[in-house]
């Protein structure tokens, strides 16, 4: 009997199951993305059809939601996934969830947007507005990257992007802090700066997800589970799984 | 267009062209099997009918030896024409009635039967019809000779009863080798039919073996006997019975006379020496080589030999009975000892290998089992392996017996193909076998022994299918599936 | 195509590295919480052959300890030499220390006969004796003669059926062959026959390979309850099952004890490529 361990599984169509789960993820990462994307310029460049076309289009963000997961229960229930398997199916199906809320977002963005430049009102004061590119910058960036590591199933990438997440709180913080201003000056700017509030928290929860998904992917590579940990922490903790990994 | 279309067409053909390839392989192949199945067939059926060829020969020549004629004779027990020297002492003498003349009994009995026969030759060949052991058979009902020797010292009153009528038997009573006689009144001074045993000729003439036809000077029937023959036959006096005497005789020169008896003592006891020989040690070597002795050369050696040594031509094992057991060690010749510790050399073999194969067909997980519950070695075999196994050593060992039972060669050289006409009484005593005697017969010109040899055979036959299907019966029934 | 190979072959050499280091150490806590058998540093040879290397693990008590491992890895080898059944082979020889309750059972002054009462076995194919359930039964119990008068040997009986959850279905054909049970019967009799000699410690060599899964299921519901009195060291290829019975799991290949874990850890993050390629099902 060849003793010898393989790159790939014994049973191949196994093997291109499992690609395809990681396809239809990549795959709703992406959609999920470009809503995003058009969503954050919707609102920068006061483009209210495109808005509408995020919005049309978050229902297929959701009709990934269940194909993902039907996907996934098959294979649980055909393969019996064991040990590094396991763990990369379940932090699929977590992904699963985090992206159809990061779908969620999109669709809130797209709403406010509608809201502003719909025409029943004027629109709002283009200062109020001022963090939403510098904070969109952020939440795209990091969402970019965690889709990234997550097509590569990249600890290393995934564990850095922990930290950016960091830096896009700090960024949203700051943000209410000047808005608090701004209401503060003046009371009629109010109304607008709680849906402006609304849409740098949806801009921040897009940090989040990402964070959720960079997570998983530590859990599925190394099987450290390293929510509610500091970054450092995190590093430590998977630290001696990676001697163990040291090829692949 | 064109172009694909001549391509596509192509490929049918082609496709045809091996599907009708394929077809022709198929029914060669068909073929093959069909053909292989009717040589086997052939063979099986070949076999079977060389069997069946061999029995009904053996049977339609051997089955008139189990009947015996007889002839009924007018026989008058005159003291006087017994013995002549009665008339001077007036006194009926049990030893010398026992010790008279008796062929004349008997002579006088066919010359008064057949008056017009006057001629010395023809008288000589008339009083030939009759078994030469009617005479002795006369003598026993006549008279009843007892030899105290193998009584019991206590039966003296047995033995006073008995002394009615011998003069100094009283006196001689108490000697060890005290011979006593009985006369049977029943007999002795009356005129008495008796059924007396007919000559092989006269046998083998009766059972249809020769005819009379032809010129008389070129058969052995000549026109006088088949004139008494018909004369006997139409007055009621020629019989046929069952032949008792086949089994309860030992060889004799005479065809009639001659049984089997003696060989198949003679073959008991060398069964019997070689069963206690062989079936310990073979089962012993077998526990030991199978269960105990580590794997290395020595045991491969001893495996080979003993698998050698079932291939030896038993001859071989003869000449070596005859160089060690009687040259060397100075046993007794042609006695069932010697036989059976020959055969058994010839047997173990046969045992050992039938015993090691049922000893390694029980499987190693009851074993494991014993082990694992903790059961010493010894446990494990007495109590598992060994009943496990013993129906096939039982087998094995039973068809070794029947290898044996059929066995001459080694035995002839041991000096088992003797003229042997005594009973034997014990392992020492000399003896034939069966299959010895079978030969002896088989040898003899008489036309009698010719009939003997098959019957001999067929008995023999009867034992080894008997012991065989012992064989099968055993393993059918202990045989287990696990 | 070219690369494809060229990955498979870095990874071989890479597996065959790892086996073949000398400076191997097993991965994951060896010792037991209530150590029974100790064994350390073992090392089996079948002639030439090598098949145990320098393996060292604890047997606690109470405790459920599975073996896996690719066929040819040594598990059942090394299961054997646990209650010395590797006796019966002339050149099987095994050195190290095999320490039941602090008493080496190598040591030449042991008993085979009493270490395999105290150690019993069940093996991959279920082997009653050709004889009824009640002999298969009483059978050890007698031999070692813990048995006198025939209540207590029916007392017995009736203990060891019950706890092998068997009695229900063979109290009235008690005088029957014990061959002429279904598998799974047969099974949970070979248990039964083993837990009548009263073990300390029970080796189970596959016990279920050749059972349906519903008699599976039984067994490893037996092998639950059986938990709570005796010690179970259990083989088995499946590692669904290894995850269902078992507390401690540990992980063979080519002899040597690559990883040995609590089961939730080794079916869940294994910590070695070779453990985790197993039980992914990545083996060649």
């Amino acid at each position: 009997m060849d003793l010898t361990p393989q790159p790939h599984h014994t049973v191949s169509s196994f093997d291109d199951e499992m690609n395809q789960l990681h396809a239809q993820i990549m795959e709703m990462g992406g959609l999920a993305k470009k809503q995003i994307q058009k969503a954050i310029a919707s609102i920068k460049k006061e483009d209210l059809d495109l808005a509408k076309k995020v919005l049309k289009r978050e229902n297929k963000v959701n009709n990934f939601e269940l194909n993902v997961d039907a996907s996934v229960n098959r294979i649980i229930a055909l393969r019996q996934p064991m040990a590094s398997d396991l763990r990369h199916i379940m932090a699929i199906s977590k992904c699963v969830n985090d992206l159809e809320r990061v779908g969620d977002e999109a669709r809130k963005i797209a709403k406010i947007t509608a809201k502003f430049y719909g025409g029943d009102s004027t629109p709002p004061n283009p200062s109020l507005l001022r963090d939403i590119d510098n904070m969109s910058k952020y939440a795209q960036g990091t969402l970019s990257d965690a889709l990234e590591a997550l097509s590569r199933w990249d600890m290393d990438s995934a564990l850095a992007i922990a930290k950016s997440d960091e830096e896009l709180n700090l960024a949203f913080s700051d943000a209410l802090r000047r808005l608090a201003t701004y209401m503060m000056e003046d009371s009629r700017n109010i109304g607008y700066a709680i849906d402006v509030v609304f849409l740098i928290k949806a801009i921040e929860r897009v940090g989040d997800h990402a964070r959720n998904i960079a997570e998983y992917i530590v859990y599925a590579v190394s099987g450290q589970d390293i929510r509610h940990m500091d970054s450092e922490e995190a590093h430590e903790s998977v630290a001696d799984v990676q001697n163990y990994n040291s090829y692949k | 267009m064109t172009v694909t279309i001549s391509k596509k067409i192509k490929k049918q053909q082609k496709k045809a062209e091996l599907a009708k390839q394929a077809a022709k392989k198929l029914a060669k192949r068909h073929r093959q099997e069909k053909n292989f199945r009717r040589i086997g067939l052939a063979a099986v059926l070949m076999g079977m009918l060389f069997l069946v060829i061999l029995f009904t020969d053996i049977i339609s020549k051997g089955y008139t030896a189990f009947m015996q004629t007889q002839i009924q004779l007018t026989i008058d027990f005159d003291s006087n024409r017994i013995a002549k020297n009665i008339a001077k002492n007036k006194e009926t003498d049990g030893e010398t009635l026992y010790n008279g003349n008796y062929r004349k009994l008997v002579s006088d009995a066919l010359y008064a039967k057949f008056p017009d026969v006057t001629k010395r030759k023809d008288k000589k060949l008339l009083r030939s019809i009759i078994s030469t052991s009617a005479q002795y058979y006369l003598r026993d009902l006549a008279v009843t000779k007892i030899d105290t020797d193998s009584r019991a010292n206590d039966s003296n009153d047995l033995q006073r009863n008995i002394a009615i009528g011998s003069g100094k038997s009283a006196a001689d009573a108490e000697s060890p080798s005290a011979v006593q006689y009985q006369i049977n009144s029943q007999y002795v001074g009356q005129k008495q039919d008796i059924w007396v045993i007919a000559d092989d000729l006269f046998d083998m003439f009766h059972k249809g073996f020769y005819t009379a036809e032809g010129a008389e000077s070129e058969r052995l029937i000549k026109d006088n006997y088949v004139t008494w023959y018909n004369k006997l036959l139409a007055e009621g006096n020629i019989r046929t019975v069952f032949n008792f005497d086949f089994f309860t005789n030992t060889d004799s020169t005479n065809a009639e006379l001659a049984g089997i008896w003696g060989a198949m003592k003679g073959s008991f006891y060398v069964l019997l020496v070689t069963l206690l020989l062989s079936f310990p040690i073979g089962v012993g070597a077998a526990i030991y080589l199978e269960e105990f002795a580590p794997k290395n050369r020595w045991t491969d050696l001893i495996e080979v030999n003993i698998n050698n040594l079932a291939a030896v031509p038993s001859i071989v094992f003869g000449l070596l009975g005859l160089a060690v057991f009687l040259n060397f060690f100075g046993l007794p010749r042609s006695a069932p000892i010697v036989g059976g510790i020959v055969l058994s050399l010839m047997t173990l073999p046969t045992i050992i290998i039938s015993s090691r194969a049922s000893l390694k067909s029980v499987p190693p997980s009851i074993k494991d089992a014993a082990l694992g519950v903790g059961a010493s070695k010894m446990q494990t075999i007495t109590h598992h392996t060994l009943p496990l196994a013993l129906p096939g050593m039982l087998t094995g060992t039973i068809i070794g017996m029947a290898q044996a039972l059929g066995e001459t060669a080694p035995l002839l050289m041991i000096g088992m193909i003797a003229f042997v006409m005594s009973v034997p009484t014990g392992i020492f005593d000399n003896a034939t076998v069966m299959p010895v005697q079978i030969f002896l017969w088989s040898d003899l010109p008489a036309r009698g022994f010719m009939v003997k040899t098959s019957a001999a055979i067929m008995v023999l036959l009867a034992f080894l299918i008997t012991m065989n299907a012992i064989a099968v019966i055993l393993r059918k029934r202990f045989e287990r599936r696990w | 195509m070219t690369s494809n190979t060229q990955q498979e072959n870095d990874h071989q050499s890479i597996a065959a590295r790892m086996i073949n280091n000398e400076n191997f150490k097993t991965i994951g806590d060896i010792s037991a919480k209530k150590p029974r058998m100790v064994c350390k540093n073992v090392n089996v040879h079948y002639g030439d052959f090598h098949a145990i290397k320098n393996l060292s693990i604890e047997i606690g008590k109470n405790e459920v300890v599975a073996f896996i491992g690719p066929s040819g890895c040594g598990k059942s080898t090394f299961l054997r030499t646990l209650n010395r059944m590797n006796d019966t082979i002339d050149i099987c020889k095994v050195s190290g220390s095999i320490e039941l309750d602090g008493v080496n059972i190598y040591d030449k002054s042991i008993d085979v006969v009493e270490l395999r009462a105290n150690v019993g076995m069940v093996f991959q194919k279920p082997n009653p004796f050709p004889k009824s359930i009640y002999e298969n039964v009483i059978y050890g119990a007698k031999i070692h003669g813990l048995v006198k008068s025939k209540a207590d040997m029916d007392e017995l009986v009736e203990k060891s059926l019950r706890k092998a959850s068997l009695w229900s279905e063979v109290k009235d054909q008690l005088h029957k062959p014990g061959t002429g049970l279904s598998g799974g019967q047969q099974q949970r009799l070979c248990i039964a026959r083993a837990i009548a000699i009263s073990p300390e410690i029970i080796l189970m060599d596959e016990p279920c390979s050749a059972l349906d899964p519903i008699s599976t299921a039984k067994i490893e519901e037996l092998i639950s309850e059986l938990q709570q009195n005796y010690t179970i060291v259990i083989v088995t290829h499946s590692m669904q099952q290894a995850a269902r019975v078992s507390n401690r799991t540990a992980y063979f290949h080519l002899g040597k004890l690559v990883e040995v874990g609590n089961t939730d850890d080794i079916f869940n993050i294994p910590k070695h490529k070779l453990t985790e390629d197993y039980i992914t099902g990545r083996f060649g």
